[in-house]
């Protein structure tokens, strides 16, 4: 507990001989038990023809495997009160089941057979197809996901960073159900995944449980490492998408570094500074949302000032260079233009002078705030847990709460200057066409 | 005593001359505070040519206080290591902090400054007018909020509290005066009909103590009463708003329902949950995405209020599938007020909804999620440990009958959002 100003309950950590790395986060007094997957597989590990296959692969891992026929995981889980999902990202899957505490054998029986054994069946991929489209298109629906979808392709020519995680359309109206399998059979298997369980239970039993269940399953999982590496950008690359919505909108991305730059805890106080809560601490799941907070720099500069409705930035550390976003909705009247430019302002004057004493001071303040009350519920532990064994081992987390305190206005400054290169910018710019939406 | 450490048990105490204060245990090993002040404070008490001035209020009591501005007020938050939000709906708007356990009496002291004596500056006004009015638009313009306030208005007629979804309108909105704002808090965050509730751990005497303390200057203002004109039962209608350029269509089906308070609510509820609330179990997502594969969502949800309720069945899916779609909603909706369940069905959706409790209780936002909807509705202390005996008295029959009731599909509105030229004739 309060490693580091972590609040992290004790963590077991060991590995099966197949590879399979396994976190035991007991909490003696929760009445819940939650158990994690994460697999280190994501869009990252996809190429044009089969985008969206990590996806795809996460909606037919509840379609079937041999203890579990098609909708039997959905059934038994609920049936005893329990929840599930299961999301997929540029760099990794997670799945997860969380049961009242006296079920926890239920999960890992679950999760112990379809590691490596899901059906993935003609029948069951045909039918997922169109789940699969209609989850797209509610997307597309909005316009701030047609922006970033736009966007990202724009910013990568080579890397796979460049699709969505849905992945294209056409790719999901013609992806096959045996390209999806050999993508499962490549991939998934212990060596690319971790097991995370959090909560209530007695961590012997359960760690001899989880040798039981898991230890004899193949040492599946091929490298999941990408060899594409995006050259430097040569220059500004825009582009501006038109539909239905409501006023004008703009995603400005840079160039970032990976997760692995020493840079990181810089980058996340410039993600701070301009949008306001910490990405990384803050309380429960908020991966990729954030609060809106009135002393970030773009919210007082666009927001207060009566240019946009909505202003924030966005940085997830990923595991290769990705982009660093500043997002604005506009207010009604203001054009798109004159937002760019508040934006430019905004990032450049960070650039210049670096976040003030005050600033720095405020950030911390929130860093420690998140840091406090991240751990709640078995479900949020074994989230943060995984997520941090995934992206690069549990002491990340450790080590950057540290050196989220520790970083500099300075540092802060010249990590702005690296990052806000006018040659290194992408913009996507959406304009609305026609009226709100009367019939 | 086991009420004093069990999440699941209310205290209420007597009246602070019309203030209910309700306690909660946090559950154990958790270390944060929560506390939410609940009051008449809904967009159903919106004047008739001020409609939005509810929303405006909630949403600019997270903006400052006589004593701090915004930005201040924001600091202070995170030095204490605090989160505050403000929510509100048609019968009741709510502030709630959330934060360290060990220092809840300070952070009670924040809460009733931001709801007795909020700032209302101009400039937050400006700004949240702004964000407003671009709300307005996008409700229009997205098919899922869309399809949402085409329900509404088709249900509930004019002046009814459900019929709007508290934005406002324009012409309101933009005339709005800080003096407006100041007058409907006045008039609305006072003690009369307004709640407390405070999860922490603490006994109840020593919250009740720190209450009077912090809320001494909330005004006694007097009990609000809304309007309901008669929802009148028509036939089923459809309502279809064609929003060309978008990729998707969205469907609800729904009309008016019963009240929390209606004994027939625990049948209701597994109606519900049957038909389309209870996930991967229920009918709806068998159905139509298991089985069809038609759609990625569809559900169906009862808002059960203090003083009535909606139900609605919703989907959303392509143009080329919506009256398939639309089928299996209407067809799913009958049934379930035809037919009763079996009893095997019944019991599998009522053990999963009795079974969930610990999940509800993992942390202390979680804990007083649920309290905050049993105190609220004034419901008995011990109502959260009664709900699984509530559930399964509920007998097959008892669900068809309750559904007939609260899920009317005879007088239901079905409402299309969406791409609908694009679709197959």
């Amino acid at each position: 507990m309060a490693r580091g100003g972590v609040h992290r309950p004790p963590v077991r950590s060991f590995e099966l001989p197949n590879g399979l790395r396994v976190r035991l986060a007991p909490v003696a007094e929760s009445p819940t038990a939650s158990v994690w997957v994460w697999y280190r597989v994501g869009s990252k590990n996809e190429h044009p023809g089969i985008t969206g296959a990590s996806h795809w692969v996460e909606h037919m891992l509840f379609e079937g495997s041999p203890r579990y026929a098609k909708g039997a995981i959905d059934r038994a889980v609920l049936k005893v009160g329990g929840e599930l999902n299961a999301f997929t990202d540029t760099d990794f899957t997670a799945y997860f089941t969380t049961v009242p505490r006296e079920h926890l054998s239920l999960p890992l029986d679950i999760e112990s057979d379809r590691m490596t054994r899901a059906a993935i069946t003609d029948r069951e991929v045909a039918r997922e197809r169109t789940v699969i489209h209609s989850e797209r298109e509610g997307n597309e629906n909005w316009p701030e996901f047609r922006v970033e979808e736009e966007l990202f392709q724009l910013a990568f020519r080579v890397h796979p960073y460049r699709w969505d995680a849905l992945g294209r359309r056409h790719d999901i109206e013609t992806m096959s159900a045996e390209q999806l399998r050999e993508y499962y059979r490549r991939f998934y298997g212990p060596r690319n995944a971790a097991l995370v369980v959090a909560g209530g239970f007695d961590p012997a039993k359960t760690e001899a449980e989880v040798r039981r269940r898991f230890s004899a399953l193949p040492a599946w999982g091929e490298d999941v490492s990408v060899a594409e590496e995006e050259p430097a950008p040569a220059g500004e690359r825009r582009s501006t998408l038109s539909g239905p919505g409501t006023t004008p909108y703009v995603q400005v991305g840079w160039r970032s570094p990976a997760l692995t730059d020493p840079s990181t805890p810089a980058t996340l106080i410039v993600d701070t500074v301009l949008g306001g809560e910490s990405r990384i601490f803050s309380a429960g799941m908020g991966w990729r949302g954030r609060r809106e907070h009135p002393t970030a720099r773009l919210y007082r500069a666009l927001v207060d000032k009566g240019l946009a409705v909505r202003a924030t930035s966005g940085w997830s550390p990923r595991c290769y260079p990705s982009l660093f976003t500043v997002q604005a909705q506009a207010a009604a009247g203001v054009s798109l233009d004159r937002l760019e430019h508040a934006i430019e302002s905004v990032v450049r004057r960070l650039a210049r002078d670096g976040p003030s004493a005050r600033e720095m001071s405020d950030v911390r303040a929130r860093i420690r705030r998140g840091a406090a009350l991240a751990y709640e519920g078995a479900t949020s532990i074994g989230f943060r847990v995984g997520l941090f064994s995934t992206l690069r081992s549990l002491e990340l987390e450790d080590e950057l709460y540290r050196e989220l305190l520790r970083v500099t206005a300075a540092e802060v400054r010249e990590q702005a200057q690296k990052l806000f290169r006018a040659d290194a910018r992408v913009v996507v710019r959406y304009e609305p066409s026609g009226e709100a939406g009367d019939a | 005593m086991r009420e004093t450490t069990d999440p699941r048990f209310i205290e209420y105490g007597q009246d602070l001359d019309g203030l209910t204060v309700a306690r909660q245990a946090p559950p154990a090993g958790t270390a944060s505070f929560s506390a939410t002040y609940i009051g008449p404070g809904g967009w159903g008490f919106d004047p008739g040519s001020k409609s939005g001035v509810a929303r405006v209020v909630s949403q600019l009591l997270t903006s400052g206080t006589e004593r701090q501005s915004r930005a201040s007020l924001a600091r202070t938050l995170d030095r204490a290591g605090a989160t505050l939000a403000s929510d509100c709906a048609p019968e009741s708007a709510e502030v709630t902090i959330w934060g360290p356990s060990a220092d809840w009496e300070k952070l009670l002291e924040i809460l009733a400054e931001v709801v007795v004596t909020p700032r209302f500056a101009v400039a937050d006004l400006q700004r949240v007018r702004r964000q407003l009015l671009e709300r307005q638009l996008r409700e229009l313009s997205q098919p899922a909020s869309r399809a949402e306030y085409e329900l509404f208005r088709a249900i509930y007629p004019e002046g009814h509290p459900y019929r709007s979804t508290g934005l406002g309108d324009r012409r309101s909105v933009v005339r709005l005066t800080p003096e407006h704002l100041r007058r409907f808090h006045r008039d609305r965050y006072t003690r009369n009909g307004s709640l407390l509730l405070v999860t922490v751990p603490a006994a109840f005497g020593t919250v009740e103590s720190a209450v009077r303390r912090s809320f001494a200057e909330l005004p006694d203002g007097r009990t609000p009463e809304l309007r309901f004109p008669p929802v009148r039962s028509t036939r089923p209608r459809i309502v279809k708003v064609d929003l060309p350029g978008r990729s998707q269509v969205e469907l609800r089906i729904g009309g008016d329902s019963i009240a929390r308070s209606d004994p027939e609510y625990p049948a209701a509820f597994l109606a519900n949950e049957i038909l389309g609330g209870r996930a991967q179990l229920s009918r709806l997502f068998q159905r139509v995405r298991e089985r069809g594969g038609l759609v990625y969502h569809a559900s169906s949800e009862l808002e059960a209020m203090r003083y009535g309720g909606y139900f609605e069945v919703g989907a959303g899916t392509g143009a080329d599938r919506w009256r398939k779609v639309a089928d299996q909603l209407t067809n799913e909706l009958a049934r379930i007020g035809e037919r009763s369940p079996t009893t095997a069905e019944l019991r599998m959706v009522r053990e999963s909804s009795v079974g969930e409790l610990p999940l509800s209780l993992e942390s202390t936002a979680d804990a007083h999620e649920i309290a905050l909807e049993t105190a609220y509705h004034r419901l008995p202390g011990d109502y959260l440990l009664r709900w699984p005996a509530l559930l399964r008295a509920v007998r097959p029959r008892d669900v068809r009958r309750a559904a007939e009731t609260a899920m009317d599909r005879d007088h239901a509105v079905t409402v299309l959002a969406g791409p609908l030229d694009t679709s197959v004739p």
